[in-house]
């Protein structure tokens, strides 16, 4: 790792300093903890200052100098709303790309059809679209859709849903198709030889062989909706906004304490649904089954 | 009776193909519609209060590439996302190193706070820059406490803070992406390495990096694009001062309600990372056929 770190010595006592900490070893973890720092430091300033009694509207103090929950009490009620919609947005947004990307990876690597890698550079497709682009691309169509309609979907649950299902079935279709590639034939070649109907072979043995995958896509689904801001931005409204837009325009107009409070909130919604997921499903099987 | 024999025979051909279809469809549908009525609407000149054009002209990208202007900002969002993405490459490749060779049970933690990190909105984060770096934020006092500077230091409204955004949202995502690209590299190939007299430096040039270097540029690729369709951290840490192609598509749709110029700009943005990606692939394509034929 540390091109600093290259003695000339005899190999036999190279593999032996191997397991010894070096300069190299040190400067090795020194970057790691410099880039851990970087990486939570936000996020522990945000928990560490909406817990500040002397925070004033005007600034924010870091570390908090007298403890206190009051700013927790005064979370603005469009906050609840906003964080209602995003939740409820992501997690109908998880089920929908499992609807859609289950199938869809099945068909790519089961079929017989040519063109396989086109398929799945189809289906790739929407992560290489800016979300910026996505998001004004929704808008025009509902815009479109609406002239042509009367049927306009912007600023709606369903427009929103469609804008996200789009980014995040893709996901999904990557996670299961990497569990599918590894899968072993032969078992449901058994399951089939010992008198399983193809329903419940699949049921029963294809299912839950891929549902590695789907836990992992389903939780990538739900986060890329829970956290988006550049589509969300287009086609939602004042009065119906997902948690980080509320939070994109709190910035701008009312920066005050209960902000954090609120942003620490869903923190630690995060850290509690890692826990969860470290439970119920792993957390190295959601990081490996990333395609 | 019967179907358990042809079933024992070799199970008959089941048409997973049909199971494309639905999916396929809901894909097409959105992907074409969206991006057709897009670039569409990118045509048509914008008259004021949100209202268009009748006719088709190509007005709109006439003054997008004359401007200098626009041209500036095009190079400008390239510019920060290729930082960032350089950035997020070199600060994270060290790390998702260390945590895909780990025996023991930190790994998993440490995997556990780069997911935190990928998971919380860049919102949240920015928050949290924000408060760190202003004038009276930690980052100041301690560089001031420590000597290193007499005033206050601040990355908001400049590049400098636009790139550390941009990174808040990158490198988890990077780290992750990273990580399962040494996965797939055998430690018994650096031990052999080892072995054999490579020191360490050696080892990293000869093995890690040439194993993981097509994973590497996919992911790279990733983070880029991630980095052009960003408008949040530029927007909030820019302090609306720097203009990259996403902040301007944003206010041009939202605030300006010009929605034409919006969608012409979206259609460069897109264009520029298509472009770029079609590039990239055709390019580790040459080289890695290149190296077959010296190899």
């Amino acid at each position: 790792m540390n091109p600093n770190n290259a003695p000339l010595a005899p190999p036999a006592s190279r593999v032996a300093r191997w397991r010894r900490p070096s300069v190299g070893a040190i400067a090795k973890y020194a970057w790691v903890t410099w880039a851990y720092l970087f990486l939570l430091a936000p996020m522990v300033v945000v928990l560490g200052s909406s817990l500040d009694g002397t925070t004033a509207y005007s600034g924010v103090v870091f570390p908090p100098q007298e403890l206190t929950l009051k700013w927790y009490r005064q979370i603005p009620a469009s906050h609840y709303n906003a964080l209602g919609l995003s939740l409820v947005l992501g997690l109908s947004v998880a089920i929908g790309a499992c609807l859609l990307g289950i199938p869809a990876a099945l068909g790519v690597v089961r079929g017989k059809l040519p063109g396989k890698s086109m398929f799945l550079a189809f289906f790739r497709a929407p992560m290489q679209i800016p979300a910026v682009v996505t998001g004004v691309a929704f808008l025009k169509l509902y815009y479109a859709f609406g002239d042509a309609t009367g049927l306009y979907l912007n600023a709606t649950f369903a427009g929103l849903y469609l804008g996200h299902l789009f980014v995040a079935t893709p996901y999904v279709i990557g996670t299961v198709v990497s569990v599918l590639q590894r899968f072993n034939l032969r078992l449901e070649e058994a399951a089939m030889s010992m008198g399983a109907s193809r329903w419940s072979t699949f049921r029963r043995v294809t299912l839950p062989t891929i549902m590695p995958g789907v836990h992992a896509g389903a939780l990538y689904a739900f986060m890329v909706s829970f956290s988006d801001v550049p589509i969300a931005m287009f086609l939602t409204a004042p009065g119906f906004l997902t948690y980080p837009v509320e939070l994109f325009f709190g910035i701008e107009t009312d920066f005050n304490p209960s902000v954090l409070a609120s942003a620490s909130l869903v923190i630690l919604f995060s850290l509690g649904l890692l826990l969860l997921v470290q439970r119920v499903i792993g957390l190295d099987t959601v990081v490996h089954s990333r395609s | 009776m019967s179907s358990r024999f042809s079933a024992m025979a070799g199970p008959a051909p089941a048409r997973w193909d049909y199971l494309l279809v639905p999916s396929f469809a809901v894909s097409f549908i959105l992907l074409a519609a969206s991006q057709l009525t897009f670039l569409k609407g990118s045509l048509y000149a914008d008259l004021g209060l949100g209202s268009l054009a009748a006719n088709a002209s190509a007005g709109n990208y006439a003054t997008l590439l004359t401007d200098e202007f626009y041209l500036n900002a095009l190079l400008l969002t390239l510019k920060v996302s290729a930082l960032a993405t350089i950035f997020t490459l070199l600060m994270g490749f060290p790390v998702a190193y260390v945590i895909a060779r780990m025996r023991s049970r930190w790994a998993m933690l440490l995997l556990a706070g780069v997911v935190v990190s990928s998971f919380v909105t860049i919102v949240i984060k920015v928050y949290g820059i924000i408060v760190i770096f202003s004038a009276d934020g930690g980052f100041n006092k301690l560089m001031m406490a420590l000597g290193l500077l007499d005033q206050p230091y601040t990355i908001i409204g400049n590049q400098t803070g636009v790139v550390i955004g941009l990174m808040q949202f990158t490198l988890g995502f990077g780290v992750l992406l990273l990580y399962s690209v040494v996965r797939t590299i055998p430690v018994s190939l650096e031990e052999a390495a080892m072995v054999h007299g490579a020191g360490r430096a050696r080892v990293f040039w000869r093995v890690i990096l040439p194993l993981s270097l097509p994973g590497i540029i996919v992911g790279a690729l990733m983070i880029f694009n991630m980095c052009m369709g960003a408008f949040t951290s530029a927007s909030l840490l820019g302090g609306g001062r720097v203009f990259t192609l996403p902040v301007l598509i944003q206010r041009a749709v939202i605030i300006e309600t010009k929605y034409g110029m919006g969608a012409a700009l979206a259609a460069v943005l897109l264009v520029a990372v298509i472009v770029i990606n079609l590039v990239s692939v055709y390019l580790v394509k040459r080289l890695s056929a290149a190296r077959l034929v010296i190899a």
